[in-house]
């Protein structure tokens, strides 16, 4: 009896060691799944959660693709995914927290390379990209401006800015770079960096109003900078710069949060979360709430359009740490369809066949 | 012949060599007296040491004797067994450690040290991987509160409790100290030193020292498998050095009146390795800790029963925070200090002899202090008060309370939150259905809450905000039943309890990214709804011939899920780390002074965010842990020397998304008592 009793425990016990050893190995095995046509999401995730990632919704197939870096490539986007830009026949993805940048083929999201930015063991972070004639323009929340080739995928160049910038436009074959000294609370910038490709120096340095971010060019010869200001006193103020002068022609109080030009129209995020559109050739707003059909978004996250189809499309980040989605609207702003993508959707580029 | 002894005695009373002597004299030349005493041969009285389990509120307990055999050196380890238990557990030596009982989070579970609670409230969250078990008698959990009515009102105010006792002196004249000196180390360079010193003064006095000294580099390899990497990376930046000093003083005249006091010092200093950001694996963050606490706690008995429970307590924290690697010229330098007093008074009587009720009200101040951007300096002054009410009626018992907390704050810039009063009940039951007592089936019903914390209310709440984040309010029902059996043949005994229960959070307290990136809003907004069930099986078998084998099995199902707008994608999803199924298992053989026990811990998959889905799931795990302890002497010293292997098979697993747990790990200790 005694001895029945003993062999079954071990023999339970042996069975919890088979139990205990056996563990699924994860090995995901990449999936190349060419595709045209369609818009690119990239999704900042949540900081250190390592859950960024990028969507991709196809306009033939018209079904979304929830991660399609992860399913080309096998490893994961990395942490905080800040800007994706197309140029050339390369698709760039800007990580800012793993401090990486992603270039892949834009039609299937496979790597061509992964350039890490680090000085020694310090990570730079990167922010937003930018193209001028072959080479790439990256900033850095060190305080610099990455200037790498396109074609051989080298840093050949930093350019020192102001503190912690953010976004940077190419206009009149300028680069322009907001310093918005954001991380540095209640320390704000209030600079915007204008460099000569050419020398690969800052030439000049504007004043606009503190904690710039968003910096877009239209092709009428005008730069905008929208700062947020200290999200109190000092409201969201838009700032006009003259790209042959360069010279801040004009600074007013202008309720937005995104601001970016797409053909002729600026289209922006309110502070309230409404969307609306401006016009560049008039300077005016054409359109305080551009959506029509009552659709509610519940987190206006990033906004782009396609300046062919007029078509806009806006990303809603809902409360943060779950699932969003992207809305795209017709010129009108009625709602065409909406899909759903990862947490935080920051940016969308347009993927032309 | 007696005279001829006590003459020896007289003359070489202070001679050791010649009392060895004396003592080999045959005994029977004392025994020869005139009157009627006898030698009575000695008998051993001994009971099974069956567990309690028959305790009004479900409990799991585990004392001393058994720390060895679970490998635990901390609280986190003590308890990381038990049913309803989810330990958020950050990895390695100095990793942060929660708990989560019954799937609320870790700022429902009140810790009580000695009857007086660890408070922290900037944060609401106690690292238990801090809270060492050197000097423990005990851990106990109870979920609603604990068994004693003659309690502080803290002890009533929380959705579950954990109660660490420490050890008391238990000396005699004979033998008026006691030194127990030990080392622990092992992986991750782990040295681990302690002393435990318990005098006994006189026979109404003694006092116990407890101080440790611990350090490591918290080193460890780990396999990351997002960033699509072969090789096993290393945890770097985890070093650890602490140390920790517990005096007490007690004082008994008898077990009617007694009175004790703990002053307890706490130091550390820990590298942060931070998450594991995909790519880039550099940290440099550190952080400090400087902790003081002086407690006291007296208790007296009365003739006509009535009892009185005095506790106070006095506290300072001091947290210091640097991140090296900020980007640009950020340097965070973080400092905060907390200040806290408290008092608590009760009294307890027997009304009748079958109804006891009870009366305590906790006074409490505590004062953050932080080097933030225009920081408010809130001060919050919390007065509770509770009443209890123990009914016993035959094969029923009834025991209910009505807890009234107030709350009010200062603040030295910006706008206080509003000061409010919640009244909250608590109603238990337990019912023999049988004539025999090892049965018993029991329900309760808990309507609790959980303050905001002061982080929660003031941290970055500019702008003359003022965030008025209401309570989260956690209501809890539970129905279940313990069976107890003390057995004579080939079982000592067994226990087995079960309890299913529904638990809803209210006005669940959420942090909003808001537009500046650096602050966040916080508001109500959430309901959580819980159900699940605990079981715990715990036997053992007689001793056989010196052989004797034990096992403990217990059992967590927790079904929680988000109920707060049905518009959401993720409603009716499992909340974040919440595990649907965790398995624990015990077991072992000793042999006379060798024992071998072999631990298991099963868990399921949980998601990681809200929404279930595949881009959130962290794969479920298992681990097992092999402890195998040997006791002997060294010079009529008693000794134990004890090896353990964590993580036997070398499992690969995270518990909290970005950071990974240790592979295979080893600690070697020694103890001797002198």
């Amino acid at each position: 009896m005694k001895n029945l009793k003993l062999s079954t425990l071990f023999t339970a016990v042996a069975l919890l060691f088979i139990l205990a050893s056996c563990h699924k190995d994860k090995n995901v095995t990449p999936v190349v799944t060419p595709v045209t046509d369609g818009f690119y999401t990239l999704n900042q995730g949540l900081q250190n959660d390592d859950n960024s990632s990028l969507s991709f919704y196809s306009y033939t197939t018209k079904q979304p693709i929830s991660d399609i870096f992860l399913s080309a490539n096998g490893r994961g986007v990395g942490d905080t995914g800040n800007d994706i830009e197309i140029y050339g026949s390369k698709m760039y993805i800007v990580v800012n927290v793993s401090s990486t940048i992603e270039v892949v083929d834009p039609n299937t999201a496979k790597s061509i390379k992964q350039i890490k930015m680090f000085t020694g063991t310090v990570a730079r972070e990167p922010r937003d990209i930018a193209f001028y004639k072959g080479n790439a323009y990256v900033t850095s929340y060190d305080g610099t401006v990455a200037v790498i080739d396109t074609a051989t995928l080298a840093i050949t160049q930093n350019i020192t800015v102001g503190s912690y910038p953010e976004q940077l436009t190419v206009a009149n074959g300028k680069i322009y770079v907001a310093n918005s000294g954001g991380l540095n609370y209640p320390n704000y910038d209030n600079t915007v960096s204008v460099i000569d490709p050419t020398t690969a120096t800052v030439t000049k340095t504007l004043t606009v109003v503190i904690n710039p971010q968003d910096i877009t060019a239209d092709a009428n010869g005008n730069v905008y900078v929208l700062s947020a200001g200290n999200y109190g006193t000092i409201p969201s103020s838009l700032a006009i710069i003259d790209d042959n002068t360069d010279v801040v022609k004009s600074q007013a109080n202008f309720d937005a949060g995104v601001f970016t030009v797409v053909g002729s129209n600026a289209y922006f995020i309110t502070n309230e979360g409404g969307v609306g559109v401006y016009n560049t050739t008039t300077q005016a707003i054409t359109k305080s709430n551009f959506i029509s059909d009552g659709t509610a978004i519940t987190t206006p996250f990033t906004i782009t359009a396609d300046a062919t189809s007029g078509e806009v499309f806006v990303s809603d980040a809902k409360n943060y740490t779950s699932n969003g989605s992207v809305y795209v609207f017709d010129k009108t702003g009625k709602l065409e369809y909406s899909t759903t993508v990862g947490v935080n959707p920051g940016k969308i580029a347009l993927l032309k066949k | 012949m007696a005279t001829i002894v006590q003459h020896l005695i007289k003359r070489f009373w202070c001679k050791p060599k010649c009392l060895l002597l004396l003592l080999l004299l045959p005994l029977h030349l004392f025994a020869q007296k005139k009157d009627t005493t006898k030698n009575l041969k000695e008998v051993n009285v001994s009971t099974s040491s069956i567990p309690k389990v028959q305790t009004v509120t479900p409990s799991q307990s585990i004392s001393s004797n058994d720390f060895d055999r679970y490998n635990a050196l901390t609280v986190a380890d003590a308890i990381r067994d038990f049913a309803g238990v989810n330990i958020k557990d950050y990895g390695g030596i100095g990793g942060f450690k929660t708990v989560s009982v019954r799937g609320f989070g870790a700022n429902h579970t009140a810790i009580l040290y000695d009857g007086i609670e660890i408070n922290d409230a900037e944060n609401g969250q106690i690292d238990l991987s801090k809270l060492n078990l050197n000097g423990v008698q005990q851990v106990t959990l109870y979920n609603a509160q604990p068994d004693d009515i003659l309690a502080a009102a803290r002890s009533f105010a929380s959705a579950s409790v954990i109660a660490i006792k420490t050890i008391q002196p238990n000396l005699t004249a004979n033998k008026p100290y006691q030194i127990l000196a030990g080392m622990n180390a092992g992986s991750f360079g782990l040295i681990n030193p302690y002393l435990q010193w318990e005098q006994r003064i006189s026979n109404t006095w003694s006092f116990a020292i407890n101080s440790y000294l611990e350090n490591a580099n918290g080193h460890y390899k780990f396999k990351n498998t997002n960033d699509g990497s072969d090789t096993l990376q290393t945890r770097t930046n985890t070093d650890v050095s602490d140390q920790q000093v517990d005096g007490a003083l007690y004082w008994a005249k008898n077990d009617s009146n007694k009175f004790n006091l703990h002053i307890n010092y706490y130091n550390s200093d820990r590298g942060l390795p931070g998450a594991v950001i995909d790519y880039n694996p550099y940290s440099d963050e550190r952080l400090w800790n400087k902790n003081i606490f002086l407690q006291s706690g007296y208790e007296h008995t009365w003739n006509n029963g009535l009892k009185l429970l005095l506790n106070t307590k006095l506290s300072q924290e001091n947290i210091r925070y640097l991140d090296n690697d900020a980007p640009g010229d950020l340097i965070i330098d973080d400092r905060y200090n907390q200040r806290e007093f408290y008092q608590s008074a009760a009294l307890a009587y027997h009304l009748t002899s079958n109804w006891e009720a009870s009366y305590a009200t906790d006074v409490s101040f505590s004062s953050l202090g932080a080097n933030a951007y225009e920081y408010a300096y809130p001060t919050r002054f919390t007065l509770l008060n509770v009443l209890v009410s123990k009914l016993t009626l035959q094969k029923w018992l009834f025991e209910g309370n009505l807890l009234d907390t107030y709350v009010t704050e200062q603040v030295k810039a910006g706008k206080p939150t509003a000061a409010k009063s919640v009244l909250s009940p608590t109603l238990m039951a337990t019912f023999q259905p049988f004539k025999s007592p090892d049965i018993l089936l029991r329900a309760f019903y808990k309507d609790i809450f959980r303050e905001p914390t002061l982080d929660e209310q003031y941290y970055f709440a500019l702008n003359g905000v003022s965030r008025n984040v209401k309570p989260e309010f956690a209501k809890q029902y539970d129905l279940g039943f313990t069976y107890r059996k003390a057995l004579n043949d080939f079982l000592d005994y067994i226990t087995f309890t079960a309890d299913g229960y529904y638990n809803t959070i209210t006005n669940k307290i959420v942090a909003i990214p808001n537009q500046n990136p650096v602050i966040s809003s916080i508001i109500n907004l959430g309901n959580v709804r819980m159900e699940g069930t605990d079981a715990a099986l715990k036997t053992q078998t007689q001793t056989f011939d010196g052989w004797r084998g034990v096992l403990s099995i217990n059992y967590t199902y927790q079904y929680a899920i988000d109920v707060t707008n049905p518009g959401d994608s993720y409603y009716r999803d499992q909340i974040p780390y919440t595990p649907k199924n965790i398995f624990a298992l015990n077991t072992g053989v000793d042999y006379n002074h060798i024992g071998l026990y072999y631990n298991q811990l099963l868990s399921s998959s949980r998601y990681f965010l809200s929404n279930s889905d595949h881009a959130n799931y962290i794969d479920g795990y298992g681990v097992s842990d092999l402890s195998l302890i040997y006791k002997f002497q060294i010079d009529k010293l008693p000794a134990v020397i004890s090896g353990h292997i964590n993580n036997l098979f070398d499992e690969s697993y995270e518990v909290v998304r970005s950071f990974p747990m240790p592979g295979r790990s080893f600690i070697l200790s020694f103890q001797i008592t002198i």
